[in-house]
């Protein structure tokens, strides 16, 4: 054949750098598909990778620059060192404590609802649901009502002068927190369960507890343990219950949380950060590539129909009751949190009022409603975005397409305290290099699709780049609405001279480009008329809510503006793809220098304190659910359907829309329930990037509890859990108005 | 030629620790315009793989691809015009059926009164008429199929793809659907290339067929030559059935080959080929070339004989070689039956002859 080449290895490291090349090639064939795979990509770097990697290296630098292991030192130190070690071990233990009951918890519940015809079959599984739609405390906060030092059962029923603060107390509440989590997998597990086999161990002669204990819980083995795991995770990562409850006792989480708000000491919380973010990632990773994979029964499988029913009466009273018991422990704890905001002050006087809800309606009303405004808008971004991940991730085929699965997933696995310091490292000062890898990467993609010349490619790159930073340079002075009025206007011209060329759709979209830059500073004079007015009115509910109104208005135009130039950098990177031959290279050259003089304009990157990166933290955290729900849903369907779709003429775009989109909608809703869901409760990872303008009603409650108090407090936890009850119930009905006939979502997908 | 696959190689990278695998080698096809071809072979012998190609699903690793003279090797399928039914039938449960035909028609934005034209001329050529209004469950596995077919002919394209079409059909139906097929293929005279794993589909339905094994070509003819004049081996045993003899030449004019099979000398007249003498050679005789009786040239014992009324199979041990003849006109012969001896004769105008 032909000569052996000189070096194997070379030559092996060559042809697997040609066949990266012609994956990237055959994706850009497609550049939807590009697209959605940068966009992807670039969002798993800015929010995921890049916070992540700034709290790990973040530990081992004093604010000076240094490189100092001061704070892991004080583990092996003689004065810090035994508290230290004490914090560690407690929250390992609190870990193991929390994950094992829980997992059992969760198994007995599973096993009576699949098992044991357990009466009432659907609003056991109702009332076991609604741990996942209260915020984190919320359980914490009714466990200390109940049974704290003024607790309705302890003192006033039993005259106890019980103390449920310690450890004791915060395993309780964090079992009944997160059993649900290990109900929902075990109980797909058992669902799926071949009959069969169960009647082939007793058409052997085994009798009900041989088969339980041979055939049964060696085949839920894996369940169990990736249960255990995932709790164990959930339990260490967990903020507010012991934030609440575990009263002298120091966890990890709260350790981290008072080193940031105490001490303002990002050093002490990002060393620490490691510490819990090293058994959580391990957990993460043993789950993903060993546990996952030693599963003997598919779960993407439909469940069975044949129905098992378990013989023994012993074993089926013993689920039975410990499923009732629970049921009623969960009803009364929640019954105990709306009853305790109408109560005047617990423990002491009982008395109905009003003050709380007032209270939190006119007060509390800015924090409610930014909660619910942020958590409404990255809703549908995390849920598309998952849906666009799942897709990438089964359908295609390219190099990095595990780091996509793992870094969409990683996000939500970490524990959240972690991500939000990573998110205040990172976002709180310029990232110029960050945002030059970004444009960098962008301007690429953008000339590949501007000319196919090789010679025109670099021109456009460098002279878009060099004009780019030139109008940076000639803007400097100008503030960021004046830029938007002038970028706007070179849009507007764009726009006129496409049209000119009888472009009507290039037209449309580049007006459409400045209409929107204009709103930037024009969307203030509709804000401010309507803030003014709000002031006129008596301050209340109403007053409160139309002044935040008018802040909301401008969340979509006033995008900070490196986003804004990346935004911008994509579409015209599409634009230019139908460019006519004759005006690619000066077009070119404008619509790659507008978007890179925005990428500089200000502090690129800068964040903190816009409500953007409240969103992206809200993203990031309910991005696995999405992806989950739409992996699962995607891998039941037949890939040829798509395939059909493409070699009847369409293109990704156009076969994403029209197929797979409708086949996946029934996981699309359960990703857009889930992340809402998630979003209004979530606490950890936003509680660092609160500020006096976008404040978030969990974090309030634990910030300014001594304002709040616990009945104030209750009152916003029913507040949040009735928010989203009701966008549920609202997602329900449109995904039932849709679907007609094809089944109910099924809320336990993403979980 | 309408449709080139020259010298075609697909390996597929290494993935999950799997190492890399070679799935095509080198596989050259030529398709006239017009003509059905069929891939025939055992699963993973590359039949799909190649048929993907050509759909532009995967891309070959090395070799060429040229439609109608152009090459279209990294061509995305939505550029081919070609259109494709697949085995799972791949039909959009979200839609119905006039829209699932019509669905190629609407990604080209071909006008309104035109796509209703065409998709009830096609669903009338399939026998689907009235049937548009339905969705896709509430049709029969046959009528799904035949909903796969009209999506694929509506487009009118340059090549039609069938992979294994007819696989998740009973017997019954597949067989119907088989001369179904041919028919509208015929009839409309689209350049075809069909993928199946059954030999008595190949036969029936192609021009030519491609017999592949391994990633290789065995074997490009009509339904005939592959059957009377088996190339390889293995294309004699998938195709049909066949008893593989080893011989020796005695003397080996074309026309008149002598050689000793079994201890006994057999005269085979219609050989081409000349052999050195004392060559070896492998005989293939298909079951009905050996003719059972009580008289003939080779001693053997019935070990097995099945009577299956319009014939009758039988398994006879020659020389410690189990042979399976066919008697297929049991009224006129006897039936003999397990441990009998009897003779075996070869019809020595019918047999092939392979070298080694």
């Amino acid at each position: 054949m032909t000569e052996a080449p000189v070096h194997p290895s070379a030559n092996r490291r060559f042809s697997g750098l040609l066949r990266r090349y012609r994956e990237f090639a055959l994706i850009s064939r497609d550049p939807a598909l590009l697209m959605s795979l940068l966009f992807c990509g670039i969002f798993l770097l800015l929010f995921v990778f890049f916070p992540l990697a700034r709290v790990i290296s973040n530990g081992f630098f004093s604010p000076e620059g240094a490189f100092d292991l001061k704070y892991f030192g004080r583990y092996f130190d003689s004065y810090y060192g035994r508290l230290m070690r004490e914090i560690f071990w407690n929250t390992i233990q609190m870990g193991v404590f929390s994950s094992v009951l829980g997992t059992l918890l969760g198994f007995l519940f599973a096993y009576a609802v699949t098992r044991c015809q357990i009466p009432g079959q659907r609003w056991v599984h109702l009332i076991a649901m609604i741990p996942t739609v209260s915020p984190p405390f919320a359980i914490a906060l009714s466990t200390i009502l109940l049974f704290g030092r003024n607790g309705l059962i302890t003192k006033r029923l039993l005259g106890l002068d019980y103390n449920v603060y310690g450890m004791h107390g915060l395993v309780f509440v964090q079992v009944i927190t997160f059993f649900t989590v290990s109900y929902l997998i075990l109980r797909s597990m058992l669902e799926r369960l071949n009959p069969a086999l169960e009647e082939a161990a007793e058409s052997l002669g085994a009798g009900r507890y041989h088969i339980f204990f041979t055939v049964i819980l060696p085949l839920l083995i894996p369940g169990l343990a990736g249960s255990v795991l995932l709790l164990f995770v959930e339990a260490l990562a967990d903020l507010g219950n012991p934030m609440f409850i575990a009263g002298n006792l120091t966890v990890l989480s709260t350790q981290i949380y008072l080193a940031v708000i105490g001490e303002y000491d990002y050093q002490k919380a990002s060393a620490l950060a490691l510490v819990l973010l090293i058994p959580t990632l391990v957990v993460f990773l043993v789950q993903r590539y060993y546990v996952s994979r030693r599963s003997y029964i598919s779960v993407t499988g439909k469940p069975t129909s044949g129905a098992v029913v378990e013989k023994s009466q012993l074993i089926r009273w013993v689920c039975i009751g410990v499923t009732y018991i629970t049921c009623v422990m969960v009803i009364l704890l929640y019954a105990t949190v709306i009853y305790s905001s109408f109560s005047t002050a617990w423990g002491v006087d009982f008395t109905p009022t009003l003050r709380w809800w007032n209270d939190a309606l006119t007060r509390g009303v800015e924090a409610i409603l930014d909660t619910t405004f942020l958590s409404v808008v990255a809703t549908p971004i995390a849920a598309l975005t998952g849906m666009v991940a799942a897709f990438l991730i089964v359908r295609k085929q390219f190099s990095g397409k595990e780091i996509l699965d793992f870094g969409s997933n990683l996000g939500g696995a970490v524990p959240g305290t972690i991500l939000g310091i990573g998110f205040v490292l990172a976002f709180n000062k310029g990232q110029e290099v960050l945002a030059t890898i970004v444009y960098a990467v962008l301007a690429l993609f953008f000339i590949f699709f501007a000319s196919p010349s090789r010679r025109e490619q670099v021109l456009i790159l460098l002279l878009g780049t060099g004009v780019g930073l030139g109008l940076h340079f000639l803007l400097l002075g100008l503030d960021m609405a004046a830029v938007a009025y002038i970028f706007g206007g070179v849009y507007l011209g764009l726009a006129l001279f496409s049209l000119a060329r009888r472009q009507k759709n290039r037209a449309s979209i580049l007006a459409a480009i400045a209409v929107y830059l204009a709103l930037f500073d024009l969307v203030e004079y509709i804000a401010r008329p309507i803030a003014a007015a709000s002031l006129d009115l008596e301050r209340g509910f109403l007053s409160n809510a139309i002044y935040q109104f008018a802040d909301y208005l401008k969340t979509p135009f006033q995008l900070s503006s490196t986003l804004l130039g990346m935004t911008l950098l994509m579409i015209s990177a599409l634009l230019a793809r139908t460019e006519d031959a004759r005006w690619r290279l000066p077009l070119g050259i404008i619509t790659l220098a507008l978007p890179c003089a925005l990428f500089y304009q200000d502090m690129p990157l800068a964040l903190t304190g816009t409500p953007y990166i409240i969103l992206a933290a809200y993203v990031v955290r309910s991005l696995p659910a999405s992806v989950r729900a739409g992996v699962a849903a995607l891998q039941q369907i037949d890939p040829s359907i798509e395939e059909a779709s493409q070699i009847l003429g369409a293109d990704a775009q156009y076969t994403f829309r029209k197929v797979t989109l409708p086949l996946i909608l029934p996981a699309l809703l359960t990703g857009l329930i889930f992340s809402f869901t998630r979003h209004m409760t979530s606490l950890s990872a936003i509680i660092f990037l609160v500020t006096a303008r976008w404040r978030i009603v969990t974090a309030s409650i634990m910030s300014d509890f001594e304002q709040v108090g616990l009945m104030g407090a209750s009152a916003y936890s029913t507040i949040i859990i009735v928010l989203v009850l009701i966008a549920i119930g609202l997602l329900n009905l449109i995904t039932r108005r849709m679907l007609r006939g094809r089944g109910d979502v099924d809320i336990s997908i993403g979980a | 030629m309408y449709l080139t696959l020259d010298k075609i190689t697909k390996i597929f990278p290494p993935r999950g620790g799997a190492t890399e695998v070679n799935a095509v080698k080198e596989v050259s096809i030529e398709i006239k315009r017009g003509e059905l071809v069929t891939l025939l072979g055992p699963s993973g012998c590359g039949k799909t793989t190649t048929l993907r190609m050509i759909a532009g699903f995967d891309f070959p690793t090395s070799g060429q691809i040229i439609l109608d003279g152009k090459e279209i090797n990294m061509l995305p399928p939505n550029k081919r015009d070609m259109s494709m039914v697949f085995q799972s039938y791949a039909i959009f449960p979200h839609l119905n059926i006039f829209e699932n035909v019509a669905y190629g028609l609407n990604v080209q934005r071909v006008a309104k009164s035109e796509v209703e034209r065409r998709v009830s001329a096609v669903l009338r050529l399939v026998e689907l008429s009235g049937y548009e209004k339905r969705a896709p469950n509430q049709l029969s596995g046959g009528q799904q199929q035949r909903v796969a077919l009209a999506r694929a002919l509506v487009m009118e394209p340059k090549v039609l793809l069938m992979d294994e079409p007819l696989s998740n059909l009973d017997a019954k139906l597949r067989e119907s659907m088989r001369t179904e097929i041919r028919r509208i293929q015929r009839g409309l005279g689209i350049t075809s290339v069909y993928v199946t794993h059954d030999q008595i589909e190949a036969m029936t339905l192609s021009d030519r067929v491609v017999v592949m094994n391994k990633g290789l070509i065995e074997q490009i003819g009509s339904p005939m030559e592959v059957y009377r004049l088996p190339r390889t081996r293995f294309v004699a045993d998938f195709i049909g059935r066949a008893n593989f003899i080893e011989a020796v030449v005695i003397s080996g004019k074309p026309g008149d080959l002598l050689v000793r099979v079994y201890g006994q000398i057999v005269h085979l007249s219609k050989v081409k080929e000349s052999y050195a003498e004392g060559a070896r050679l492998t005989l293939i005789a298909r079951p009905e070339m050996l003719r059972v009786a009580a008289k003939g040239d080779l001693p053997g014992v019935v070990r097995r004989a099945s009577y299956l009324g319009n014939l009758v199979d039988y398994d006879v041990e020659v020389g410690g070689q189990l042979l399976t003849a066919v008697d297929t006109d049991p009224r006129h012969t006897a039936i003999y039956a397990e441990g009998e001896t009897v003779y075996i004769s070869l019809l020595a105008d019918c047999i092939h002859v392979l070298p080694g």
